[in-house]
C-alpha cells in the first residue's frame, strides 16, 4: 500500500530523516515511535505530499507523490501534529469545507457527515463556532477532518497528544476499529501507546530507523531489564543492607523518603532471575513490610538505549 | 478553487478585515466626491476615480495581507497543500476573493454617480470605461499584495512590503519625468537591459554560454534597430520604456472613457504574472 525508499530530507546542513526504507502493507496499523525531533512528523509531511523530499520516492497504492500528486493526496486522510482548523468557522461549516476540497462531494454527503461526526462524538458541538471548543473537541475535529472522504490510508500525527486519559482511550479504541477497514500510520512517543494500537511499531530515532517489529517482540527484546521500585517501611540503611544479601540483585540504590518512615529502594537484578519472591520472603524475615513494589516502565530514552546498543544500529 | 474562494470570501466577513477595507475605502472616495462633484458642483465623476487611485496604496495592504500568512498561522496550509487542490487553484481562490471583496466596495461607489444623474446628465459610458480601468487598476495592485503575503510568514511584514511595493509602483511615475531623453542615454539603457536579460537566463539555467548568447542577441537587436530601422528609436528610449510598463499612466485612457484593449490585456497580464510568481514562491518553500 505505502512503499517508501531511500527517503531523505535535508534542511541545508541538518538531516531530518536520514535514507528511510519500509513498506505498510495493506490493513495494517503501523506505529511510528521516535523522541521529539526524531522525523516523524517530517516523514508523515512528505508521505503527504506537504513537503517534498530532498531524495527517495514515496508510493501510495502504486502513484508516485511527485508524479500523481493528486491520486496520492485522495488516498490519504491525514492529521497533523497540530489539527488545521479554521476557527472562525463552526464545526458543521468546517466540515463541509474539507468535504469540497477533498472532492468528496458525493450525494449522500448528508449522511456520511453525521456518520463521521458521530464516530469521533462531536454531533453535539457541531453549530458551535471551533475558536471556542476545548483542545479535545478540536483534536476531534482534526480526526473527523482526515475521515472525510473515506481515505484507504490514514496517517495521524500524534493524535493522543492535549487529550484527558478517557479521552485518550477513547482515541485509541477508535483507531483500533478504524485499523479494520484502513490502513494507519501513527506517530507517538508513548510506547504504550504504540503496543496498545498498533501490530506493527517502527522506531525511528534521528532520522533513522533503529527497530521495527511487532510490539509482543519487541517488548520482549526489551523488558529482560528488571528493574524494580520498592517502598519499603525501615530507614534506608536496614533496607539497603537486607537487600543486598538476596542472591540475583544486581545493585541497589536508594532514591530517599517519599513518605514518612519509609524508604524508596530501585533494585535491578541479574537477567532472567525473578526476585520479587526473594525479596518479600528477606524482607518479611527481617520485619519490614513492602507497601508497594513495582517493576518501573523503561523510558524511550532507555529503550533507543537498549535498541541501538544491542543491534549496533542495524536495522533488524 | 471554488472551495476555496468561498470560504475566503466569507473569512473577510467574519474578521474585520473586509469591513476595514470598505470602511475606508468609502469613507475616502465619499470624501472626494462630496469635495470634487457636490460642492465643486461638478460633473465630472472621472476625475474623482482618479484622484482616488492614492487610497489602494493604504487599502489593498489590509486586504492582502491576511491572504497567505493566516493559513500558515493556523497550520491550515497543512489541510489544503495536503488535500487534492493544485496551488494554482489555492492561488486562484483567494486572488478572485480578494478582487470580489474590492468589486462589492466598488459597486456600493456607484451610488455617486447615480445621485448625480437625478441632477443632470451624467457621461454614463465614460464612467462606465473609469469603473472598468478602476477595477483592472485595482486587481493589479491586489496581484502584487498577493505576491508579497505569500513571501512571509506575518501578516504586519506582509502589510508593510506591500504598502512599500505599491509606494515604489506610485512613485516610478514621478522618477520617469526626471529621466534623460538623449540618445546615448537611451542605448545605454538598451544595452543595460540586454545585460540584465542575459544574467537572468543565466541565473535560471547556471549556463554560461547561453547567457552571454542571450546578452548578444540582445545587443544585436539594439545595433539593428539603430542602423536599419529608425535612428531616432532611442530618443526618449528610457521614458518611454518605463510609461509602457507604468500601472497608473495606462489608467490615463480609462479615465477619459477610452477602452484600449492593449491596457486591458496589459492589466491582466500583470495580475496573472503575479499570481503565477505566488504559485512559484509557495512551491519553492514546499521544495526547500
Amino acid at each position: 500500500m505505502i512503499k517508501i525508499e531511500n527517503l531523505t530530507k535535508r534542511y541545508g546542513q541538518h538531516i531530518a530523516v536520514d535514507n528511510l526504507n519500509f513498506t505498510v502493507n495493506e490493513g495494517e496499523v503501523v506505529g511510528f515511535l521516535g523522541p521529539n525531533g526524531a522525523g516523524k512528523s517530517t516523514t508523515m509531511n512528505i508521505i503527504t505530499g506537504y513537503i517534498s523530499a530532498t531524495e527517495g520516492t514515496v508510493t501510495v497504492d502504486g502513484y508516485d507523490i511527485l508524479d500523481n500528486p493528486e491520486e496520492v493526496k485522495k488516498r490519504i486522510g491525514y492529521m497533523p501534529e497540530l489539527p488545521p482548523l479554521y476557527v472562525d468557522m463552526t464545526v458543521k461549516e468546517y466540515l463541509d469545507f474539507v468535504f469540497e476540497i477533498k472532492k468528496a462531494n458525493t450525494k449522500n454527503k448528508k449522511q456520511e457527515m453525521e456518520r463521521i461526526m458521530e464516530l469521533v462524538k462531536i454531533t453535539d458541538v457541531q453549530n458551535r463556532l471551533i475558536k471556542n471548543l476545548s483542545k479535545g473537541y478540536k483534536q476531534r475535529v482534526g480526526l473527523a477532518q482526515a475521515l472525510v472522504g473515506n481515505p484507504p490510508v490514514l496517517i495521524l500525527d500524534e493524535p493522543t497528544v492535549g487529550l484527558d486519559p478517557k479521552q485518550i482511550i477513547e482515541i485509541r479504541n477508535l483507531i483500533k476499529d478504524l485499523g479494520r477497514k484502513h490502513t494507519v500510520i501513527l506517530s507517538s512517543h508513548i510506547l504504550p501507546e504504540v503496543s496498545a494500537v498498533c501490530e506493527r511499531v517502527i522506531i525511528i530515532n534521528k532520522g533513522r530507523i533503529v527497530a521495527s517489529d511487532t510490539p509482543e517482540n519487541l517488548s520482549k527484546r526489551l523488558g529482560e531489564s528488571s528493574k524494580l521500585s520498592i517502598r519499603i517501611a525501615a530507614n534506608e540503611k536496614q533496607a539497603v543492607k537486607v537487600l543486598r544479601d538476596v542472591p540475583g540483585i544486581k545493585y541497589v540504590e536508594a532514591q530517599g523518603v517519599k513518605e514518612p518512615d519509609t524508604v524508596d529502594v530501585w533494585v535491578e537484578a541479574e537477567k532472567d532471575i525473578d526476585v520479587r519472591r526473594p525479596i518479600f520472603n528477606a524482607l518479611s524475615r527481617a520485619g519490614y513490610p513492602i507497601l508497594q513494589m513495582k517493576s518501573m516502565d523503561l523510558t524511550l530514552e532507555e529503550i533507543f538505549l537498549q535498541v541501538t546498543t544491542q543491534e549496533n544500529g542495524e536495522v533488524s | 478553487m471554488l472551495a476555496i474562494y468561498k470560504r475566503e470570501l466569507r473569512a473577510y466577513f467574519t474578521s474585520s478585515t473586509g469591513f476595514i477595507f470598505m470602511g475606508f475605502f468609502l469613507l475616502l472616495s465619499g470624501f472626494f466626491f462630496a469635495l470634487t462633484n457636490i460642492f465643486g458642483a461638478s460633473s465630472n465623476y472621472n476625475s474623482v476615480l482618479g484622484s482616488i487611485t492614492f487610497i489602494f496604496l493604504i487599502v489593498v495592504p489590509i486586504l492582502t495581507m491576511r491572504l497567505m500568512p493566516d493559513d500558515k498561522r493556523l497550520r491550515t496550509d497543512q489541510l489544503l497543500y495536503t488535500s487534492p487542490l493544485s496551488i494554482s487553484g489555492i492561488v486562484l481562490g483567494k486572488y478572485l476573493a480578494a478582487v470580489t471583496v474590492f468589486l462589492l466596495t466598488l459597486l456600493v461607489t456607484c451610488l455617486y454617480p447615480i445621485i448625480m444623474s437625478f441632477f443632470g446628465d451624467i457621461a454614463v459610458w465614460e464612467i462606465v470605461g473609469g469603473y472598468i480601468g478602476f477595477l483592472l487598476l485595482g486587481s493589479s495592485f491586489i496581484s502584487i499584495g498577493l505576491f508579497v503575503s505569500s513571501l512571509t510568514e506575518n501578516q504586519v511584514i506582509a502589510a508593510v512590503i506591500t504598502f512599500s511595493a505599491l509606494l515604489f509602483v506610485w512613485l516610478l511615475d514621478w522618477v520617469t519625468q526626471g529621466l534623460p531623453t538623449d540618445r546615448v542615454s537611451g542605448i545605454v539603457f538598451a544595452v543595460i537591459l540586454a545585460l540584465a536579460a542575459g544574467a537572468f537566463v543565466y541565473y535560471n539555467t547556471r549556463n554560461i554560454y547561453v547567457g552571454v548568447a542571450t546578452t548578444l542577441v540582445g545587443v544585436a537587436i539594439i545595433v539593428a534597430a539603430y542602423f536599419l530601422a529608425d535612428r531616432f528609436f532611442f530618443d526618449g528610449f528610457i521614458v518611454r520604456v518605463f510609461e509602457w510598463f507604468s500601472l497608473l499612466k495606462r489608467y490615463d485612457d480609462f479615465q477619459m472613457g477610452i477602452l484600449s484593449l492593449s491596457s486591458i490585456v496589459y492589466y491582466i497580464t500583470f495580475s496573472s504574472a503575479f499570481i503565477f510568481l505566488t504559485v512559484r514562491a509557495i512551491e519553492k518553500k514546499r521544495w526547500s
